[in-house]
């Protein structure tokens, strides 16, 4: 059961912070398929940052965490211009946009890698080791039943994503910025006419969306795989989509939509391992979240409303 | 040395691909007066505003504002020197409140913790509540837009540029959507700006409006402007003359109606919308051969649904449909194009049209899978020229590369043409029309109206859902005047009068 | 002033292909390849390569140049019939991305659409010891249903219940991929290669070590297939009814049902179709180029596809170009890492900036339109 909590945890919470930048960037009306693209080559960034940083100074990979986590998010955002330019600036539609991203973030960064560890270490690997960050537990609160599993084997960055996240919440609904950038999700004109400019706005959310997915990808990096590869790109930016859809592009019925996708994950393993099957059999219940979002999705999508100018191009001279 | 003048504009002139929009224009507005601009569509008002506004930048001329030279940059430039326009498109976010729409672009500002900023709904909604009820435009600032009517999202539009404390205000066809008692009401307002100091200026094509509360007037024609006059030393009549640049007659022509069999009949014909909320409630009517039956009422009150459900875009749930006394309730849309309905539909662009198709594909795309144009499902490409070509001349339809021009772009005006070309050729019993004359100048809808009569005259059924009261006045033989889904009087049009007809609108008359 | 129109003037001049509309669902995908490969060339110089030299070695590779030495038993001919192996795959691929876009549809499953189609035509056909007369014409009969299936599954959830076919299509591939794995592992692994079991040559859709005048090569069958059914879905699309009801409906859902057209019928037959194709990619590609499955991966093949139909303007004889392009490089890389000592993934990345590129090109053709909006201004205000 404890295992379940957190295995859950640690992989819902980054799922998370992923599904919020995809709610901001579609929430200000630009479609983005491309956060897999994001915390993809955000990933990339931060371990290559980390492993060379290490290699100069000597020091631990697995102390590099933080250092990672920072250059992942400017990894992520410098990205996730390709997406803003392209898809605002250059008019090119969205869907095809945030496809090819994908495509480009696997090919750049699969190259890239192999290069890097060519040149540098000399070594062909495809990969960068990063080890698994620490983590750590209350001991008071981890001692309640049940409950106490949230507290125990914690990684920093959970924490660090829920305070981005509480962040995030209060900018999207609280703040100016915010009343403005779902206005041009819903009505763009209005918001031009109100003398603000949509394209900025929109602009700053993809940006937004590539900084959090970076991070998302880091974190991945250091807990899942413990390392960076192309193994990377195993489809979690299309499934914080599903979340965010699921969750109605609101960010609280979204977590909800992460913790499910997250437990339905751990609670699938774990029920695998617990009854001796061989091997094969995780990856019946890793279709898990899958088949749990589409069925949820028959019985929900008619009362999903996605924002009404998402995916439209804006075009302010149109008379 | 100050001129008198709030506004200047020297010379203005704009062009867009193809043609001049302003040509070398020079207006004049004094302050705290009602200054109408007054042109058909395409005249280039709209355009002369939107320079005003900081829209777009004129190639040529000069702007001074109180006798200053400005160069207005961007809307919030213009919001800067006082200027504001209330919009005739509403561009207001349907899920916000009323408050939330208007404070968006100027948010106040609170701190929460003297620390983290945050958007002071609050104070905001007190403030709205004050501005409304000192300029007589009230409304519960806390409302979401999308539960108002047309005449109450036009205040938070009006409030939305008080809000930003303008001294000028440019109002864009005001009245296109209202009734003759909301008109009225709107009417009184811009006057009780005016004799707030404000100064205003009306942008619009009604003669009526002009002379019941302008003070001076501008007339552009094609781009030019014409001349500027005293409104209230000037003839109703000259100014049409100048406006259109030759006499016209607003009244169409029309020979007495000759009604016989009964083509269409509507039995307690309910339509619920996707909320499941009945939009039309219980409507029985009948239109005969010969009789143009023409629904009035304010925008939303259910007219669109009832042609929808005619025509099958919509499912009725409850009641019945008959064409030519055959039960069309349940058929297909297709089903029901070919036993007799012609339509044509409100908004072109997004139902009537296909905007990348050329012009051919579109007039044929109601005929396609029939002979001549289609042989056991293989299209014949020739049929559809020659089919193309044929109306192109008879229906006088302008395209700049024939039949091979991409609808997209053609002007509005040539597109309704090629729908209305396309629905006539179709020879159905039943046609029916809605708001066929939205956004195409007078020369067309004249145009229009006469084709509408003559295919009245050929025996036709015609239902008209029009938001122009005028145009109901002058085309229908029976009027429908729909409230809230239901009618609230079926009568012949003579025996109606305008005022009449605008009090049924507003549900304030009912049998 | 006269300088700045004789600028824009040579400007205008140097675009012509460019401008004329006529050319510019050619031109348009020609610029970004070239553009491409120049970016490619520069990265190329920076790592301390040769471009040329390496380009050169990409169409040795791929069977276009001659290549200096040859094993035994091969030849240029070998290596170009290998090229059109991989191709096959690819068109059928793109047309059935192509087929969605048109009805505005994103089949973004195309993978996992292969990847079933293959896997059921595998266990179905693949170890049942038919005869090849039977056995290949069926593997493409359960290839095509397969996939049309669910390809129609996905139409169906859009036209029912309002579901977004990206969002169904990514949740498919990920289903599929985990189930195939799991069946795989269970029943048809082989514990050497860790793939499915190697289907019998009768079932294998691509002849393999046929001995043609002293040369050994890989005779693709399916190539004769795709480009028939290229040709065939361009008179569907072009000449018939359904053809035109689907277009309609991928230009302007409102106006195809104002029309009468039934868009949900004709959205879940496009996906049909789109999903039919994916299946015979699916067959092509596992029962084909391979013989084998490998458990747990999807294909790149099925999001290369999309950008291969797009650099192809959707169009069937646009796509045999596009993806013939795209196999080169694909196919060329191997030999060029060896020889020119470029690692091979700069393929992929040629391809991504290719794509890249080519989903600019609705502004490129905004901004010609623009430029040629100015000069016939500029030709006005003069006469």
């Amino acid at each position: 059961m404890d295992t379940i909590i957190i295995d859950g945890l640690s992989f819902a919470l980054p799922l998370f912070i992923m599904a919020i930048g995809g709610i901001y960037s579609e929430k200000s009306g630009i479609t983005n398929l491309a956060l897999e693209g994001f915390q993809g080559f955000g990933a990339f960034i931060g371990a290559m940052s980390a492993v060379l940083i290490a290699n100069a100074s000597g020091a631990a990979i697995e102390d590099m965490f933080y250092v990672a986590l920072l250059f992942a998010m400017i990894g992520g955002m410098g990205f996730s211009i390709i997406h803003a330019v392209l898809s605002i600036k250059f008019k090119a539609n969205q869907v095809i946009s945030g496809v090819v991203i994908n495509i480009l973030a696997l090919a750049l960064t699969t190259f890239l890698t192999t290069q890097i560890n060519a040149l540098v270490f000399g070594a062909a690997s495809d990969k960068f080791r990063l080890g698994v960050s620490e983590r750590f537990t209350i001991d008071g609160l981890a001692n309640i039943p049940v409950i106490g599993a949230v507290f125990t084997n914690v990684y920093p960055f959970q924490v660090i994503i829920i305070v981005i996240a509480i962040f995030a919440w209060y900018v999207l609904y609280k703040t100016k910025f915010g009343l403005r950038l779902r206005a041009s999700g819903e009505n763009p004109q209005s918001v031009d006419a109100a003398g603000v400019s949509v394209s900025k706005i929109r602009f700053s959310a993809v940006l937004i969306s590539g900084l959090l997915s970076g991070l998302a990808g880091m974190c991945f990096a250091y807990s899942i795989s413990a390392q960076f590869s192309s193994g990377i790109y195993m489809g979690y930016g299309f499934l914080a989509i599903a979340a965010l859809i699921f969750g109605n592009w609101r960010i609280l019925p979204t977590l909800g939509a992460c913790l499910l996708f997250g437990f339905a994950k751990s609670g699938g393993m774990f029920i695998a391992q617990s009854m001796a099957l061989p091997s094969s059999f995780t990856d019946l219940f890793m279709i898990l979240p899958y088949v749990v979002t589409l069925l949820l999705l028959i019985f929900f999508s008619k009362s999903n409303r996605a924002p009404r100018a998402l995916g439209e191009i804006y075009d302010k001279g149109k008379r | 040395m100050m001129s008198d003048y709030i506004v200047e504009m020297k010379h203005i002139t704009k062009r867009f691909p193809g043609i001049v929009a302003n040509d070398d224009v020079s207006i004049g507005i004094k302050k705290g007066e009602i200054f109408a601009l007054l042109g058909e569509n395409g005249a280039g008002k709209s355009t002369l505003m939107s320079i005003l506004c900081g829209m777009y930048e004129p190639d040529e001329g000069e702007i001074y504002i109180r006798g200053e030279k400005v160069q207005i940059s961007s809307p919030n430039h213009a919001a800067n020197l006082n200027i504001g326009m209330v919009h005739q498109h509403f561009k207001l976010v349907e899920d916000y409140t009323i408050t939330e729409n208007i404070i968006l672009g100027v948010e106040p500002i609170s701190k929460f913790a003297g620390l983290f900023p945050y958007v002071g709904i609050r104070n905001a909604n007190r403030k709205i509540e004050e501005l409304s009820k000192n300029f007589g435009l009230e409304v519960d600032p806390t409302k979401r837009i999308a539960d108002l009517t047309v005449s109450m999202q036009q205040r938070v539009e009006i409030l939305k540029v008080l809000y930003r404390e303008a001294e000028i205000l440019i109002f864009d066809e005001p009245t296109a959507v209202l009734t003759p008692q909301e008109i009225d009401f709107l009417l009184g307002i811009i006057e009780g700006l005016r004799n707030s100091g404000k100064t205003i200026i009306l942008i619009t094509h009604k003669l009526e409006e002009i002379k019941k509360v302008a003070d001076r007037c501008a007339v552009l024609n094609k781009g030019k402007l014409i001349d500027v006059l005293d409104v209230k030393t000037t003839s109703t009549n000259l100014m049409a003359q100048l406006m259109i640049g030759r006499e016209v007659s607003f009244e169409s022509e029309k020979a007495p109606a000759q009604f016989k069999e009964e083509v269409l009949k509507v039995e307690q014909l309910t339509v619920k919308n996707e909320d499941g909320f009945e939009v039309v409630k219980d409507v029985s009517f009948t239109i005969r051969s010969g009789e143009i039956f023409a629904i009035a009422g304010v925008a939303d009150n259910g007219q669109v649904e009832i042609a929808d459900a005619i025509a099958g875009l919509v499912k009725a749930s409850g009641g019945n449909i008959f064409l030519n006394g055959q039960d069309i309730t349940n058929d297909s849309i297709r089903n029901r194009t070919e036993s007799g309905i012609s339509y044509v539909p409100e908004d072109r662009q997004r139902f009537g049209l296909f905007l990348d198709f050329d012009v051919a594909t579109n007039l044929a795309s109601k005929q396609y899978y029939k002979e001549p144009f289609s042989n056991k499902g293989i299209l014949n490409k020739q049929e559809f020229d020659q089919f193309g070509s044929q109306l192109i001349d008879k229906y006088d339809i302008r395209s700049g590369q024939g039949i091979k021009t991409q609808v997209r772009s053609m002007s509005g005006g040539n597109q309704q043409k090629a729908i209305i070309a396309r629905e006539i050729e179709l020879q159905s019993p039943l046609m029916i029309f809605v708001q066929p004359t939205r956004g195409v100048d007078i020369g067309a809808i004249e145009n229009i109206h006469k084709m509408i009569i003559e295919q009245r005259d050929q025996g036709k059924a015609i239902l008209l859902v029009s938001l122009e009261l005028d145009e109901i006045m002058n085309v229908a033989d029976t009027i429908g005047v729909i409230y809230n889904g239901q009618f609230q009087k079926i009568a012949s049009s003579e025996s109606l009068t305008t005022n009449e007809v605008g009090e049924y609108m507003m549900g304030a008359k009912h049998e | 002033m006269s300088k700045d129109k004789k600028k824009t003037s040579l400007r205008y001049r140097l675009i012509w292909p460019l401008r004329n509309e006529k050319w510019q669902p050619i031109s348009i995908p020609v610029a970004s390849i070239l553009v491409s490969f120049i970016a490619a060339a520069i990265i190329i110089l920076l790592l301390g390569k040769n471009p040329f030299q390496a380009f050169y070695n990409l169409f040795q590779g791929a069977g276009i140049l001659p290549k200096p030495t040859y094993a035994g038993y091969k030849s240029m001919l070998t290596d170009f019939l290998q090229l059109l192996n991989a191709m096959t795959p690819m068109v059928f691929a793109s047309l059935a991305v192509a087929v969605a876009l048109r009805a505005g549809l994103f089949n973004i499953g195309v993978s996992g659409q292969m990847l079933a189609s293959g896997f059921l035509a595998t266990i179905i056909v693949g170890y049942s010891g038919l005869d090849a007369f039977i056995a290949k014409p069926l593997v493409l009969l359960v290839g095509m249903v397969a996939g049309g299936l669910m390809g129609g599954l996905v139409g169906w959830l859009k036209y029912k219940f309002n579901i977004h076919e990206v969002v169904t299509t990514i949740m498919l591939n990920y289903i599929s991929q985990y189930v195939i794995s799991f069946f795989i592992h269970m029943y048809y692994i082989d514990p050497i290669s860790r793939q499915s079991k190697y289907i019998t040559e009768a079932a294998r859709l691509t002849l393999v070590n046929v001995e043609i005048a002293n040369m050994k090569m890989n005779i693709p069958l399916g190539f004769i297939l795709a480009i028939a059914i290229a040709v065939f879905i361009k008179f569907l699309m072009d000449k018939t009814v359904v053809g035109f009801e689907i277009k309609a409906v991928g230009s302007n859902r409102n106006a195809a049902k104002y029309t009468g057209i039934k868009v949900g019928s004709n959205t879940v037959l496009a996906m049909v179709i789109s999903g039919g194709l994916a299946g015979l990619a699916g067959v092509t590609y596992y029962l084909g180029y391979f013989g084998s499955i490998q458990p747990k991966v999807l294909t790149n093949i099925g999001f290369d596809s999309i950008a291969v139909a797009l650099l192809g303007n959707a169009h069937p004889v646009g796509i045999i170009f596009s993806s013939f392009l795209i196999s080169i490089i694909d196919q060329g890389s191997t030999y060029m890492s060896s020889q020119a000592g470029i690692r091979q993934e700069i393929a992929s990345v040629i391809i991504g900036l290719i794509l890249l590129f080519s989903a600019c090109s609705a502004y490129v053709k905004y901004k010609v339109s623009r430029l040629k909006d100015k000069e016939v201004d500029r030709k006005d205000s003069e006469s």
